[in-house]
């Protein structure tokens, strides 16, 4: 008779007074596997205009995300693991859960690894860990580089990675680099709908490549991270033009770079970015339509201090142009905000984060971010002030 | 009272320095010595092998006396900065948490079961069978 040996996973959960993060672990033909999750939940109100598509001028609550990964070591070189993501934020997200990664990755050595599968776009500072609200300080990043609304356009890509990181003699740190290629994903609930909807268009669908790099120079002992990224979207959209619904195809490429500097000394966290993107947009369906050509910029520096393992304070200053080539001053090309934020940390898990946003502008209905006539049917006003506050559970 | 206060601070870890703590490993690990470039390495997963080719893992005795000793000198973060480190490798799908326990003798158990590890602890601690690593 054959045997049939059963594999028991042993789950242990790791809770317990000074006990450090918890996390279910098991183990699966004596390798180990992680599971770990978010999860939060915040409330947002605008004295004018709503914002990111929630109904902020009531106050509300619709502001809720999370998402729970499992990640197993294979070999010492090889790992593979996935994470699903879901949001209610507004009309963003509708509580569709996605794959937010799931990856196959090979370490050959420490300056050459390779990934493959859904794989998170490695883009600044932190265009791939910018739903993970836990690992910051700010309630909702500096919008004008890392437009919640819009996040489905770089999150991620489905191809593949190489990267690496290269240790520099005499203490200088090390240089890790990224690059990537892969087909792009579109949200169906992310922010591009209502913006090709408050442009007159509706996308049926949107199909394209991402490639691009980023090379970053460490240095920990001095707490010092300088580096660059390069972003190159081309992409193709069917969809329907005007009340007609007039069948067009788009095409547009779109290219993007950023420069960031982060500093970290003792309690004392300053950083700052940079990135420019441009697009070039090209209508067929309709005869006489020139090519729609774009150049946007955005800005932010922040400052932040942790005065005790509980409490941390922070401001940063953010400022996009919709169009460089139009009048920086006219709040329909810029959205400025000057935010202040305390974070407090309960305990390993929890943590609550208090936000004030004085937002001057509204931008151009072509890169929305965050103001959508759908939501503000009424027009804009020029000021915004919201108030943010935002609760996460980590695991 | 003076005396107490600094007997109290030897008990929670103040004032100590980096002499007073010593990083092990587990016998399989044949390297004798890191620097400390390659100590953070190890420590900030940005390698899993030491110079010889052998794997390696880090063990991180948050509750250990010597963790802020730990922090301040060797990798020049605090806690705070660590963990958010460590959580944005593996929410992002690039590394699995490292190794955290609790306490001196919990890191001495595990580094000595478990091959390829490399802990620390404060200097005093009784590590039999453990390799003591210089660290230059």
């Amino acid at each position: 008779m054959k045997r049939i040996r059963l594999i028991v996973p042993i789950i242990v959960l790791q809770l317990g007074p000074g006990s450090t993060l918890l996390r279910a672990q098991f183990s699966f033909k004596n390798r180990p596997v992680q599971i770990h999750g978010f999860a939060a939940q915040g409330f947002a109100k605008s004295d004018n205009n709503n914002y990111l598509t929630m109904d902020t001028s009531s106050g509300t609550f619709a502001f809720t995300d999370g998402g729970v990964n499992a990640t197993m070591q294979v070999t010492n070189r090889f790992r593979i693991g996935a994470q699903v993501y879901v949001r209610d934020i507004g009309s963003l997200g509708e509580w569709r859960p996605t794959i937010d990664w799931a990856v196959a990755d090979y370490k050959i050595n420490d300056w050459l690894g390779i990934r493959g599968g859904k794989v998170k776009t490695v883009f600044g500072l932190y265009n791939d860990s910018q739903d993970l609200a836990f690992l910051h300080t700010w309630a909702i990043l500096p919008q004008s580089l890392y437009p919640l609304d819009l996040r489905s356009s770089t999150i991620a890509h489905l191809g593949g990675d190489l990267y690496g990181d290269r240790p520099l003699p005499k203490g200088l740190g090390s240089v890790g680099y990224t690059v990537y290629s892969g087909r792009r994903f579109v949200d169906k609930y992310g922010g591009y709908r209502n913006v090709a909807e408050q442009a007159g268009a509706h996308m049926e669908s949107i199909t394209g490549l991402m490639a691009g790099a980023d090379v970053r120079w460490n240095n920990p002992t001095l707490g010092l991270t300088l580096g660059a990224s390069w972003l190159r979207m081309p992409f193709k959209g069917n969809g329907t033009i005007g009340a007609l619904e007039v069948p067009a195809t788009f095409r547009v490429n779109s290219r993007s770079a950023a420069f960031y500097v982060d500093y970290s000394n003792r309690g004392l966290h300053l950083t700052g970015e940079r990135s420019r993107g441009s697009g070039a947009t090209s209508i067929t369906g309709l005869p006489g339509v020139p090519i729609i050509e774009q150049n946007s910029i955005g800005w932010y520096a922040s400052a932040a201090y942790r005065i005790s393992s509980k409490l941390e304070i922070g401001t940063y200053h953010s400022r996009f142009i919709s169009d460089t080539s139009e009048d920086w001053n006219d709040p329909s090309n810029h959205i400025v905000d000057q935010t202040i934020t305390a974070r407090i940390d309960i305990d390993r898990h929890w943590s609550v984060k208090a936000e004030m946003h004085v937002i001057d502008g509204f931008g151009s209905v072509y890169s929305a971010r965050g103001f959508y006539l759908k939501q503000n049917p009424g027009g804009f006003e020029r000021k915004t002030n919201l108030f943010i506050l935002r609760a996460g559970y980590t695991f | 009272m003076l005396r107490s206060a600094i007997i109290l601070a030897g008990v929670f870890g103040f004032g100590m320095t980096a002499a007073e703590i010593k990083f092990i490993a587990n016998p399989s690990v044949k390297v004798a010595e890191l620097t400390t470039e390659e100590l953070k390495r190890v420590f900030l997963i940005k390698t899993n092998s030491l110079r010889d080719g052998s794997h390696v893992e880090p063990v991180i005795g948050q509750g250990s006396p010597a963790y802020e000793i730990f922090l301040k000198q060797y990798l020049g973060k605090n806690d705070s900065a660590l963990t958010t480190y460590y959580l944005s490798l593996v929410f992002t799908g690039k590394a699995l948490m490292p190794k955290l326990l609790a306490s001196d003798a919990e890191v001495i158990a595990y580094v000595t079961k478990t091959k390829g590890t490399v802990g620390y602890v404060i200097a005093s601690a009784n590590t039999p069978g453990l390799r003591s690593m210089a660290i230059k």
